[in-house]
């Protein structure tokens, strides 16, 4: 376990001319503070906030795009005991409607004292800060210059265990998002686990990350999990990594990073946005563990990303995740690595179980696990009606650890749904096998056609594979239809490029009968819409509620919802 | 025009869908709202292959990308030889 009290006495304890955090850019192009000049701007940073009256227990929220100034900000906060926030910084992969309404309720409900926000934010999006009374505006420069000012004068606090660390929100799309209070206390406890898990090495692991600070997983294993033991992170700017995912190859190969997380999708992004003839060109040697997390983990997105880039046996991990509990539930044994078994189709869709069988078994489907549980948590596979389930029944997960929050900032009405008798409901569907925990999609997406349960991911997969579908740009939704009792599954897919809507009844006939193939179900409506109709996440993923909502607004009839 | 430029100039019209308008390599694309901004992703991917060069994401803003003729000196200014 770790020997912290808290997070900053971590910082202090990190030797001062080991490098910490290097922003990468390109080859000659990037820019490294150590540990020690980390840990002078963010007392700068804590000088400045203290001097705009900022204290113990005060909310900050952070609107700075990714950098050294926003994590030193983070942390300068952290340093008087006050509880930071970073919220997303916009970019032109979100759309402007969305993120403004967004802002405008994360920043409400914060109620923040003080709102520290780059100084090339745009003017038009200020309105949409919503300031209190007692909320200061306090704009960031990006010139390391102006924060390299003397710290004199700055009231550090005395940290205690049970201090408010941060706030960091859960994942969802912008305007759902609930604020995550967690202690100090807690995040160590996490950390502590986690580290121990993945036998973090310090003198020798060194992480990569494109990963955007305003998620979990950025924020805690790409951020405060480095800082706290001590591990240099070379991080490439979430938008740099989207607009070239190649690239993460590059930094991976030349600066011998061994660490890092990302998404489920990114598996399968990285190698297809890579020209085949350039995969042998890079060495991924050095990476001891690269962990899927934050998504259903698929075994298909994790072999097309090893054998692409030759990736050694043992390297490609999973865990679990959320906000709510800090961050990991699970953590695959980095020994053995996730496990993948296959069970019957029907009864996986129908009675909700997993009879296990040979992969070669027609209508077989596959789960690859997200591990095992860290020793400080607990889960339970519970039913609709909240009763335990027993190993190999699907069900919504809830779990509980000394990690938990204990509620959403200001919104106690949001955490009596979900906090059961100090059991955090997950709204994942998921089941527990062999000590091993296997997500399987969000409750709340599930299709229930004819009592069968219909798992979303499954039906856009099939349709993803279709070479006139743009990859990933499919949603799979329920929608009531009052006639027959039950719902019908409704697909909304982008295509690849709009003259192929010329073609689109042939185009929906191809894709009926791949998904009355592959899962023996009836699409009621597909509509096809040009490249960039789906709405997307923060995260620049489909945005399932949000493109649900779109939808209703063009189809009114299907409003008619039980 | 290069035929590189001219390669380029018949992918954009390609991409926008609107065969009335006429695009030369000076024709504000971005900041006239031809282009969405979304688009520069597809439109950095084929400079790259149209320039034999790696381009660093990092390095290019959407105003690099305005013009056709501002594309290629961003290329020439920031690409770098593919290894």
């Amino acid at each position: 376990m770790l020997p912290y009290a808290n997070l900053i006495e971590a910082l202090e304890a990190a030797p001062a001319d080991r490098p910490f955090i290097t922003v990468w850019i390109d080859e000659d192009d990037h820019e490294t503070v150590t540990f020690g000049e980390f840990r002078s701007l963010a007392r700068a940073q804590a000088a400045t906030l203290a001097r705009e009256d900022v204290a113990e227990g005060d909310p900050v929220v952070l609107i700075m795009p990714q950098g050294v100034p926003a994590m030193t900000t983070f942390v300068g906060a952290m340093m008087l005991g006050a509880a930071p926030a970073f919220l997303a910084y916009p970019n032109f992969k979100v759309e402007p409607s969305k993120y403004r309404s967004g802002l405008a309720g994360v920043t409400a409900n914060l109620s923040a004292k003080a709102v520290v926000i780059d100084e090339n934010f745009p003017d038009e999006m200020m309105p949409c800060v919503s300031l209190g009374p007692e909320t200061k505006l306090l704009r960031a420069g990006q010139n390391k210059g102006n924060v390299r000012k003397s710290h004199e004068g700055a009231h550090f606090a005395q940290i205690r265990p049970d201090t408010l660390a941060f706030i960091q929100h859960s994942a969802g799309t912008t305007g759902l998002q609930k604020g995550v209070a967690l202690t100090h206390a807690s995040v160590i406890r996490q950390l502590g686990h986690l580290a121990t898990a993945l036998k973090i090495d310090s003198a020798h692991d060194r992480l990569y990350s494109w990963l955007p600070l305003y998620h979990d997983m950025g924020l805690i294993a790409a951020f405060i999990l480095p800082m706290v033991c001590h591990v240099p992170i070379v991080m490439q700017l979430p938008l740099n990594w989207v607009m070239q995912p190649e690239s993460m190859l590059q930094v991976v190969s030349e600066c011998k990073c061994t660490l890092a997380w990302m998404p489920n999708f990114a598996f399968q992004f990285v190698p297809r946005r890579t020209p085949q003839s350039r995969w042998a060109d890079y060495d991924l040697s050095s990476l001891r563990l690269l962990i899927n997390c934050s998504e259903p983990v698929r075994a298909s997105s994790m072999s097309e990303f090893r054998r692409a880039f030759r990736v050694k046996e043992g390297v490609l991990q999973s865990s679990y995740a959320m906000a709510e509990n800090v961050f990991a539930v699970t953590e695959s044994d980095i020994e053995r690595g996730p496990v993948t078994i296959w069970a019957d189709g029907q009864q996986f869709r129908g009675v909700h179980r997993i009879f296990e069988v040979a992969p070669e078994t027609p209508g077989a489907v596959s789960f690859t696990s997200s591990g095992r549980l860290l020793p400080n948590q607990l889960a339970k596979i519970i039913s609709d009606s909240g009763e335990r389930l027993e190993d190999a029944c699907v069900g919504e997960i809830a779990i509980k650890s000394d990690c938990l929050f204990e509620g959403y900032y200001n919104r106690p009405d949001l955490t009596t749904q979900v906090l059961v008798d100090g059991w955090y409901r997950s709204g994942d569907l998921g089941f527990l096998l062999n000590d091993e925990l296997y997500v399987v999609g969000r409750k709340k997406d599930l299709l229930i056609i004819g009592g069968e349960n219909i798992y979303p991911q499954d039906v856009e997969e099939i349709v993803s594979a279709h070479p006139a579908i743009h990859d990933g740009r499919v949603i799979a939704m329920g929608v009531y239809n009052p006639s027959l009792g039950t719902e019908d599954v409704v697909i909304v897919a982008e295509v690849e490029k709009e003259e192929l809507l010329s073609d689109a009844a042939q185009l929906k006939q191809e894709i009926r009968s791949r998904v009355v193939g592959g899962l023996g179900i009836a699409v009621r409506t597909i509509l096809l819409k040009p490249p960039k109709w789906i709405v997307k996440s923060t995260a620049g993923k489909p945005a399932r509620s949000a493109t649900r909502g779109k939808l209703l607004r063009e189809h009114p009839e299907w409003n008619s919802e039980a | 025009m290069t035929p590189e430029a001219h390669q380029m100039i018949v992918h954009i019209k390609d991409l926008i869908r609107k065969p009335a308008v006429t695009i030369d390599e000076n024709t504000p694309l971005v900041s006239s709202g031809l282009i969405d901004s979304m688009s520069l992703v597809d439109l950095l991917l084929k400079l790259e292959d149209l320039t034999h060069k790696r381009i660093p994401a990092g390095k290019v803003q959407p105003k690099d990308m305005d013009t056709v003729a501002k594309m290629f000196a961003t290329a020439e200014r920031v690409g770098k030889p593919r290894k």
